[in-house]
């Protein structure tokens, strides 16, 4: 996959990378089991510090994205989180509150704002879903 | 409590009746890239000497991984290397003859890194210092200060001899082969008023003035704080008290804004005056600088 990082948005870059990772893994552009990129190279080619990186590969691992192997590099994890369905419900309500907040702001209604994320929520299936299928041929 | 690489509190040196460090304080935590960033003359420079104990201050207190380079000078010295604004060798040496000479000194040397640096670099190790440019010399002298691998790298405005092309290999090479031996404990302090270029590099920062310290940040909460509002209207701009704006532009229907900090407050205000449209980008590194340092300037 590749990576790029903008200073003017604002947004620490070490999230910015995280935010990647996490995306290309649930659009299937990173496949479970796949390596990323290790932290030098990285860092060099987006022309940050390695701790951006090292900090950013840390997130990834708390949240239980990818999996750091001693000596081998870090890889996607194949998703099988290990916090509890309640508990994994509970993390995703932040992020759909601060939509439910942006759709009222942008007079998007219920019906569209739920056939809005349904579309999206398809969009990234069905990409994983190619992404496994161009793996398995 | 975790020893700081680099601690120094109410540093003061005067060059006669010239204060060129008033009192700065700073504190720099180990494995971090620490930018020290300042005008030509702001006392970056005698700050560096101060910590190498190159000039003696005349009060304040510096460490260097909790030693005091008055009393441990050849401890202090054995732990990290230093590359100043201005490089200079034995004329008579030639590159590979000099890099011998200045291991003799070192406790340890890593010989790979010499040689994936000076091949990068396309050093002529054959050839007397006197013969090389002015960017080879300040190269060879980071391939001198990377090579023993010391705790703490202190590089006084490294890219300022050099060509943009090695400018940008510099950056992407030197301080990643440097850091990459030892992550978390390998420090890097860095003066320079070329700030963009290090843009991504540097981790922390403090922006030094007249010999003091002005602004100490993180280069992310940096980036969160100093923020530039930009609205376009339908009619012309319309002149707003905005509390807490720095640098407010009005071209015609554009209104510009600065912010230190609270951008939210200041959006929501200008969010008000239902501009047709609306956009938030933070400073870079160099306009933070900028910004941070005129705000200092009395108003005209």
């Amino acid at each position: 996959m590749r990576f790029h990082v903008n200073f003017k948005s604002g947004k620490p870059v070490y999230l910015q990378v995280v935010d990647q990772v996490r995306a290309a893994a649930a659009s299937g552009a990173l496949r479970a089991g796949e390596a990323l990129p290790s932290i030098r190279p990285l860092a060099e080619e987006l022309r940050v510090n390695r701790n951006t990186v090292a900090k950013a590969y840390g997130e990834l691992e708390s949240q239980g994205v990818i999996e750091a192997v001693p000596g081998k590099g870090c890889f996607v994890r194949d998703g099988d989180s290990p916090l509890r369905k309640d508990a994994r419900l509970r993390l995703l309500t932040d992020g759909i509150d601060e939509a439910v907040v942006s759709a009222h702001h942008l007079q998007i209604d219920k019906s569209e704002f739920l056939r809005l994320a349904s579309h999206r929520f398809d969009g990234f299936a069905g990409r994983r879903a190619r992404a496994d299928g161009r793996e398995k041929t | 409590m975790m020893t700081l690489a680099i601690d120094i509190g109410g540093l003061v040196y005067r060059y006669g009746r010239t204060e060129a460090v008033d009192g700065l304080s700073l504190r720099v935590e180990p494995g971090r890239c620490y930018g020290f960033f300042g005008r030509n003359g702001a006392g970056k420079t005698t700050t560096i000497k101060c910590l190498l104990r190159l000039l003696r201050p005349q009060s304040g207190r510096v460490r260097v991984f909790g030693l005091d380079p008055e009393r441990d000078e050849v401890a202090v010295k054995s732990k990290l290397t230093y590359v100043p604004d201005h490089v200079a060798f034995y004329p008579w040496m030639t590159v590979r003859g000099t890099l011998d000479y200045l291991a003799s000194f070192r406790a340890h040397w890593n010989d790979e890194i010499e040689r994936a640096l000076v091949a990068q670099f396309r050093l002529p190790l054959d050839r007397r210092t006197s013969h090389l440019s002015k960017g080879q010399k300040t190269q060879l002298a980071l391939v001198a200060a990377i090579c023993p691998e010391p705790d703490l790298l202190v590089l006084d405005e490294p890219t300022s001899g050099l060509d943009p092309i090695v400018r940008r290999e510099f950056i992407e090479t030197v301080i990643g082969a440097y850091q990459e031996g030892a992550p978390g404990r390998r420090t890097v302090f860095v003066s320079t008023h070329l700030i963009a270029e290090f843009e991504g590099l540097i981790d922390q920062f403090t922006i030094i003035d007249q010999g003091r310290d002005v602004l100490t940040l993180e280069a992310d909460a940096a980036r969160e704080r100093f923020q530039r509002i930009y609205a376009r209207f339908a009619g012309d701009a319309p002149a707003v008290e905005l509390p807490g704006a720095h640098g407010v532009r009005r071209r015609g229907r554009e209104l510009e804004v600065v912010v230190h900090e609270g951008t939210a407050s200041v959006v929501d205000r200008v969010k008000a005056l239902s501009p047709e449209a609306l956009s938030v980008e933070a400073l870079s590194l160099e306009e933070i600088f900028t910004s941070a340092l005129s705000a200092r300037e009395p108003a005209a």
